[in-house]
């Protein structure tokens, strides 16, 4: 399958371009952007990025390991400190707090690592270092029919250059 | 039908040339590229700085903390100090980069990528205070709550061991944080680099190619480590002052310890941040990138900051006075016009009375002078603490236990080894990894070129 890469200056035609070329039913594409840009994202994908279900997870975790170590080990080895309950809840909210942020902050990073697809790999064909120079990029698979169309469309939308890149 | 100018004719005969490469990434990563000998001369001098100060600490390690300048009643001393110092350094980054996002602050964005190594760099030096100050290193476990042959579990009531988690944290965070922000920078190093960088940025940059579901996924990660930063930022310094607060010195039992605390440490931390970026910025000419619209935004900060600091001063004054507590009134008397007067009216001074000049709107973009009063800030906050701890320790309730304290080489030594171990960090830091937001910048270049584009229409 022929894979068309386009090449714009704005980040408006880029997202403008992705949504008519999933209007048409062109759905295997994929942005490359030098910059965060919410109508480039949210063109590609509109539900919001899973990574907040890490976060939620984590924090939970860690509040409840956070509470629960404590607690635990006060009974399972009871020594008295200032006439105090063997296990009060006041101090251990410091503790709990902390291990609900490191807990959450870790599982976000694991999130983001997964949910970005982000480990050491090979990079895309169509990728080229002009995306992380000031330009924005589209790639789209179509089928062999298709690249006539496609390639209409995408000059139609002010793309500054479109490239056949076969496999 | 006129033909077309001459100049028109060749431009269409001209092949397409590969276009340029984007100024930013070519000005931010010139900053990287080879190494002059003032560079190297002062990494030298960081390294060099770092090895006595190793050299003491092993001298520490092998004939005990004697060689500190402890005596009764004073056993928190330099280290501690430092301690609070280089924790208080950190935590402007977090502001920087997790409080002014989430209030859309946009004019972070060409200050946080060095505020935030900053601060990983600063909570790394402070994490070995409390190691050093404990003598014996190797017992330094004894703080982690693990199944151990003692058959006993950590005291959780304790502030020191609330410290422990809270520090351990901040310092995740932060080195998280970091390096959250850094992955599409290292990407764009990664498309220039060759040989052996090359082979370093590709791992570190985890295949970052800047496509919409990897940027959806960036942008919520800086989204909810930030949500999660700014409150482990103020708990940090909360719990550091609480160390103090939870005890029953007089000058230290104060409930306004955490706000005055977590103001005083972004006042000393934004300072760090100017005495840092001011070099930086005049070295490699990125005069067009950090403005004087930041130093002037980050100024006001600090005037800002230096208030709350002036006022928690004054509070504390005042509520001891109010007490009516012969202690609290003694000790705070004392703080004034005791042995140690002269750091007192130090902090007094650097860190309320100078910053007041930047209520004028000139000083506040003087470069010179913001330079040269940060550094004044900075000394200032080390002696804030000097005092709160050594004024206090010192004159407990029985005045027949009082006594002096003065710090010995060694902690001099160790001090001195921190600034330099923070340096040695900073200057490698320099020549790795770019010191300016690209990507964050970018989004603000990008997006004035989209409105210029819209208006010529």
């Amino acid at each position: 399958m022929p894979t068309l890469v386009s090449v714009f200056d704005l980040p408006d035609d880029t997202a403008l371009a992705i949504r008519k070329l999933k209007g048409r039913g062109f759905d295997d594409l994929e942005s490359y952007s030098p910059a965060p840009f919410e109508q480039i994202d949210d063109a590609i994908d509109e539900r919001p990025s899973k990574v907040r279900a890490f976060t939620l997870v984590g924090g939970l975790t860690g509040v409840f390991t956070g509470f629960l170590m404590q607690i635990w080990m006060s009974w399972e080895w009871p020594i008295k400190i200032a006439g105090k309950n063997f296990a009060s809840i006041p101090p251990y909210v410091i503790i709990g707090f902390e291990l609900t942020i490191l807990f959450g902050g870790i599982l976000t990073l694991i999130g983001f690592l997964l949910v970005g697809r982000l480990y050491p790999r090979p990079l895309d064909k169509a990728y080229s270092s002009r995306f992380s120079a000031e330009e924005f990029g589209i790639a789209v698979t179509v089928g062999d029919r298709d690249v006539a169309e496609v390639d209409a469309l995408l000059r139609s939308l002010s793309a500054k250059e479109v490239t056949l890149l076969d496999d | 039908m006129t033909p077309p100018p001459a100049t028109a004719a060749v431009d269409m005969m001209r092949p397409t040339t590969v276009p340029q490469d984007s100024q930013i990434n070519r000005d931010v990563m010139s900053v990287t590229k080879g190494v002059s000998w003032q560079w190297g001369l002062l990494l030298s001098m960081a390294l060099i700085g770092v090895a006595q100060a190793i050299f003491t600490l092993a001298y520490q390690t092998y004939v005990g903390l004697g060689i500190a300048g402890y005596q009764s009643p004073v056993f928190w001393g330099v280290y501690i100090i430092n301690f609070v110092f280089w924790i208080g350094i950190g935590h402007a980054g977090t502001l920087i980069s997790a409080i002014l996002f989430l209030f859309r602050a946009k004019w972070r964005n060409a200050i946080n990528r060095g505020a935030e190594a900053m601060t990983v760099f600063a909570v790394l030096t402070a994490a070995l205070f409390p190691l050093i100050h404990i003598g014996r290193l190797w017992k330094f476990y004894f703080l982690i709550p693990y199944p151990n042959q003692r058959a006993l579990w950590v005291n959780f009531k304790s502030p020191l061991l609330w410290d422990v988690f809270a520090i351990n944290t901040y310092m995740l965070i932060s080195i998280i944080f970091f390096f959250v922000g850094l992955v599409p920078d290292i990407a764009i190093a990664r498309d220039r680099a060759t040989g052996i960088k090359k082979v370093a940025y590709t791992l570190l940059a985890l295949g970052w190619q800047g496509t919409g579901r990897q940027w959806k996924a960036h942008n919520r990660t800086v989204l909810h480590l930030a949500g999660l930063a700014t409150p482990l930022v103020l708990s940090v310094h909360s719990v550091v002052s609480w160390d103090f607060a939870m005890s029953i010195v007089p000058g230290w039992h104060a409930t306004i310890f955490a706000p005055y605390f977590v103001a005083g440490a972004i006042f000393g931390g934004f300072a760090m941040v100017l005495v840092v970026m001011i070099p930086v910025r005049r070295i490699f000419r990125l005069e067009a990138y950090i403005t004087d619209y930041h130093f002037d935004n980050m100024s006001r900060f600090i005037l800002f900051t230096s208030l709350i600091c002036g006022y928690a001063y004054g509070a504390e004054y005042f509520i001891a006075w109010y007490s009516g507590v012969e202690f609290e009134q003694t000790s705070f008397w004392l703080r004034l016009f005791g042995p140690y007067w002269l750091s007192t009216w130090f902090m007094i001074s650097f860190n309320v009375l100078f910053p007041q000049l930047l209520w004028i709107k000139k000083l506040r973009t003087n470069v010179p002078f913001l330079f040269v009063l940060c550094v004044f800030i900075n000394i200032g906050m080390w002696f804030e603490r000097y005092v709160i701890i050594i004024t206090s320790l010192s004159r407990e309730y029985i005045p027949a236990a009082w006594g002096l304290y003065i710090p010995s080489l060694a902690e001099m030594s160790i001090l001195l080894g921190s600034f330099c171990w923070f340096s040695m960090f900073f200057l490698l830091f320099l020549k790795f990894l770019p010191i300016i937001a690209i990507a964050e910048m970018k989004e603000l270049i990008i997006h004035d070129k989209a409105h210029a584009a819209q208006e010529s229409h």
